[in-house]
This record gives structure tokens, C-alpha cells and sequence, in this order.
């Protein structure tokens, strides 16, 4: 679906996801998705979308009812070690022991893989002000939140995938933490997902959108390609459909017209009632998640 | 060069971050600021001091090389173009502004604005901003 250039096998690809939670509507619904190597996504939809449990499937940790995800070519539910130490995750609720200390969990953690880059521990510890020696209880959400940050960078992985990672980074610290992800990009070709409410910074660093929406990725593509090509028109029914546009979303509005999302009809002359508008990131939000 | 006060970007546009970092660099081009032979910041410094996937910088690079803004020196480093000695023209510097006041334009007609209103508000924009 995306012009972005297969140069590489997939990091990621799920295939026919089927979820649902007991007694509940699917969550998942027939999703496919893939990632390749050196992408970062932004991964868009409403609350309650199931960006969440999307994510916890990618990652094995949730099993789907039906479909299949293989992560560096091999079955999620069956990752080797080495595999294994590949993936970085940061998950909207940080699940670290409260009983270590910022020092011992990282210590700990390190036991765990065969790369480790204690120099960028150290600097992030540093810059975004983590005491070393208290228990992870004692610092602030913020804190936890920006530890949970350095433990899923040090091991360098080619996987991370960030659930909402910062909410609590205050202004310079979020952009302190783009940048980190802008240079696991340059070094490594790291493959990261984002998901975010926070547009400006999927923006900046998201080459790629992925809009969930119904349970299934609806479009994913470069969002220079997005904002060059999709255009809302407005106008009455008859007149829209006449342009020939393949919409991919439809709001009726008041006196009988029409809002179609749709890309813009290479080489056509608009019709002069209707109305054609860029649109941005914000936009496509609206009307795609 | 400084790659932080090299450009700026403004999220929530509809024009794409790499269309806005080629229209800076050409205006600053256009104005004399950048001249033939400068040194402009690498993909990575640029992404590094942006915040911005290296992908998005790259792409405005490739382009402003094929419209020959810029040339690709021996090795890596991208220089300002040969022909890009001085300024252009106030001439060709004001045509440059035409794209996007064209757009104010039809906003305006589209606001029912009198030309002398949307005039005023130009004059106010361009005072306050004065240096």
C-alpha cells in the first residue's frame, strides 16, 4: 500500500488478526499490517480504537483468536532469545518493580541482552533528571515514565514500539526523546511504532500513518503523499460523483451536500460547485481514526 | 552552519515538512543569505536538530539538487549551487512571493474582504515583524 521501498524483509507482519475480549464486540477485525525496516509509524486512532490491544498483539503479548504475527521472520508466540532482545517496548502503563532502584533495574535488565549502550543510559539518566539510587516508587509518574523510556533504548533494538510514551515528558524532554528516536533511525534503520495523541511530534518524526479505525488498519502511507494528495471536497452528491473520486470517507452535510475524503483526480477540472480543501494531519485524523 | 537556526518547520500544515524546508532553503538562496559554495547541514545533523525522520530531510535535499539549488560535493557534504553567487533580483525575489499570496488571495475572496482590508492586514503583518 505504501510507495516506502521494500528494500528489506518485513520487521513486522500480522495477518487476518481476529480479536475480541469476552462477550465484546471484535477489537480486531480482519487486520493486516506490516512493517519494514527503518520505518517509523505513527500509529492514529480514537480512544478505545484498540491501538492498545494492537499493539500487545504485534508483540505476542496478547494472543489473537484467529491470524497470524511474525516479527523478524518468526512466529510471535515462538521468538528465540536472540529474536527476543531485538524488540524495545514501551507500554502506556510502565510496568517496572517498584522495589529497585532506577540502577538495579537497569542492571537487571542488562543481564538480558547481548548489546547494551550504558553510555546513553548514563546520558538519559542524567539529562532527564533520574535519581539513581531511589526506588522506582519513589519518583514521579514522569520519571517512571522517562525510565521506562531508557530501558526500552539501551539494548538498541530494531523493534520499539512506544504506547503513548509521553505523556508526562514535558515539552523539551519530548523533543529530547524524538530526537533519541531520530538517531536510533540514523545508526541502526530501527523500525518504530508510535502511538500518540500528540500529532506535532508523529508529525515530525513519522514518515508513515497508520490510521486503525473499525478494527483495521483503514490506510498507511507517507503523510507527505497524504497531505499532497487527499483533498476534502465539498459539494452536493451528484456533482462529486461525477469527478470519479474513490472515497474513504463520506459525511453528509446540511441542504443536501456532501464533505468526501478522497485524493485529488490527477489532471480533472473541479466542477464549479464544488469545493476542494487541503487538509492536514489533523484533519485526517478526523476523518480517518 | 548552525543546523538548528538553519530552517524552521511548523507542524499542523497541510504542506508537507520536506516542501516547507525546500521553499526556506530557496528563499534564502533567492535572498543572498546562502550563496555558491556554502555548506549546508548534513541529513543527519538537520534530523538530529529538527526532530525530523532523515528520510523527510533527504528527500527535500535530492530535490533542491535536481532544481539546482544545491550540488552534492566530492564525498558527502551538499554546498549551494556554482550559479548562486548573489541575490536574485527583487524582481525574481518578489515573484517567489506569488504562490503564497495567490492563496491569501482567493482566502480573502472567500472572506468577503475588501482588497483595501486585506491590503491593511498585509502592511500590519509586515510592520510588526520588521526587525
Amino acid at each position: 500500500m505504501t510507495k516506502f521501498p521494500h528494500t528489506d524483509k518485513p520487521t513486522a507482519e500480522m495477518d487476518g488478526i481476529q480479536l475480541a475480549y469476552p462477550k465484546g464486540p471484535a477489537v480486531l477485525d480482519g487486520l493486516d499490517w506490516q512493517l519494514v525496516p527503518g520505518q517509523v509509524v505513527g500509529l492514529l486512532g480514537r480512544n478505545g480504537a484498540g491501538k492498545t490491544s494492537l499493539l500487545e498483539v504485534l508483540l505476542g503479548l496478547r494472543e489473537p483468536q484467529a491470524g497470524s504475527v511474525r516479527l523478524f521472520g518468526q512466529d510471535v508466540q515462538r521468538l528465540d532469545d536472540a529474536t527476543r532482545a531485538r524488540i524495545g517496548y514501551v507500554p502506556q502503563h510502565n510496568d517496572l518493580f517498584d522495589g529497585f532502584t532506577a540502577e538495579h533495574l537497569l542492571n537487571y535488565f542488562r543481564s538480558f541482552y547481548p548489546r547494551w549502550n550504558q553510555a546513553k543510559v548514563d546520558g538519559l539518566l542524567s539529562r532527564w533528571d533520574i535519581a539513581r539510587d531511589k526506588p522506582v516508587r519513589k519518583l514521579s509518574g514522569g520519571q517512571q515514565q522517562r525510565l521506562s523510556i531508557i530501558r526500552a533504548l539501551a539494548h538498541e533494538p530494531d523493534l520499539l514500539v512506544l504506547d503513548e510514551p509521553v505523556a508526562s515528558l514535558d515539552p523539551l524532554g519530548r523533543r529530547d526523546f524524538l530526537r533519541e528516536l531520530v538517531e536510533q533511525v540514523l545508526d541502526r534503520g530501527t523500525t518504530v511504532v508510535f502511538s500518540t495523541h500528540i500529532l506535532s511530534d508523529l508529525e515530525r518524526v513519522a514518515f508513515n500513518m497508520a490510521f486503525l479505525s473499525g478494527g483495521r488498519i483503514v490506510l498507511q502511507a507517507p503523510l507527505d503523499e497524504l497531505l499532497e494528495e487527499m483533498r476534502l471536497f465539498t459539494g452536493s452528491p451528484a456533482e462529486l460523483a461525477r469527478l470519479g473520486l474513490a472515497p474513504l470517507k463520506r459525511t453528509p452535510l446540511e441542504a443536501g451536500r456532501e464533505r468526501v475524503l478522497a485524493r485529488l483526480p490527477a489532471g480533472r477540472e473541479l466542477p464549479a460547485g464544488v469545493q476542494a480543501d487541503a487538509v492536514n494531519l489533523e484533519d485526517l485524523f478526523a476523518e480517518l481514526a | 552552519m548552525d543546523p538548528t537556526h538553519f530552517v524552521h518547520i511548523n507542524t499542523g500544515s497541510t504542506e508537507p515538512i520536506y516542501r516547507q524546508l525546500i521553499e526556506q532553503v530557496k528563499r534564502r538562496v533567492a535572498a543572498g543569505q546562502l550563496k555558491a559554495g556554502d555548506e549546508i547541514p548534513s541529513v543527519r545533523e538537520l534530523a538530529q536538530a529538527l526532530a525530523v525522520h532523515p528520510m523527510t530531510i533527504s528527500k527535500a535535499y535530492s530535490l533542491l539538487e535536481m532544481e539546482g539549488v544545491l550540488e552534492r560535493r566530492r564525498g558527502l557534504s551538499m554546498v549551494v549551487a556554482a550559479q548562486h553567487r548573489k541575490a536574485q533580483p527583487t524582481a525574481d525575489r518578489v515573484e517567489l512571493l506569488r504562490p503564497t499570496l495567490e492563496k491569501a488571495a482567493a482566502e480573502a475572496r472567500q472572506l468577503e474582504l475588501s482588497k483595501a482590508q486585506a491590503l491593511q492586514l498585509f502592511k500590519t503583518i509586515l510592520d510588526e515583524q520588521a526587525p
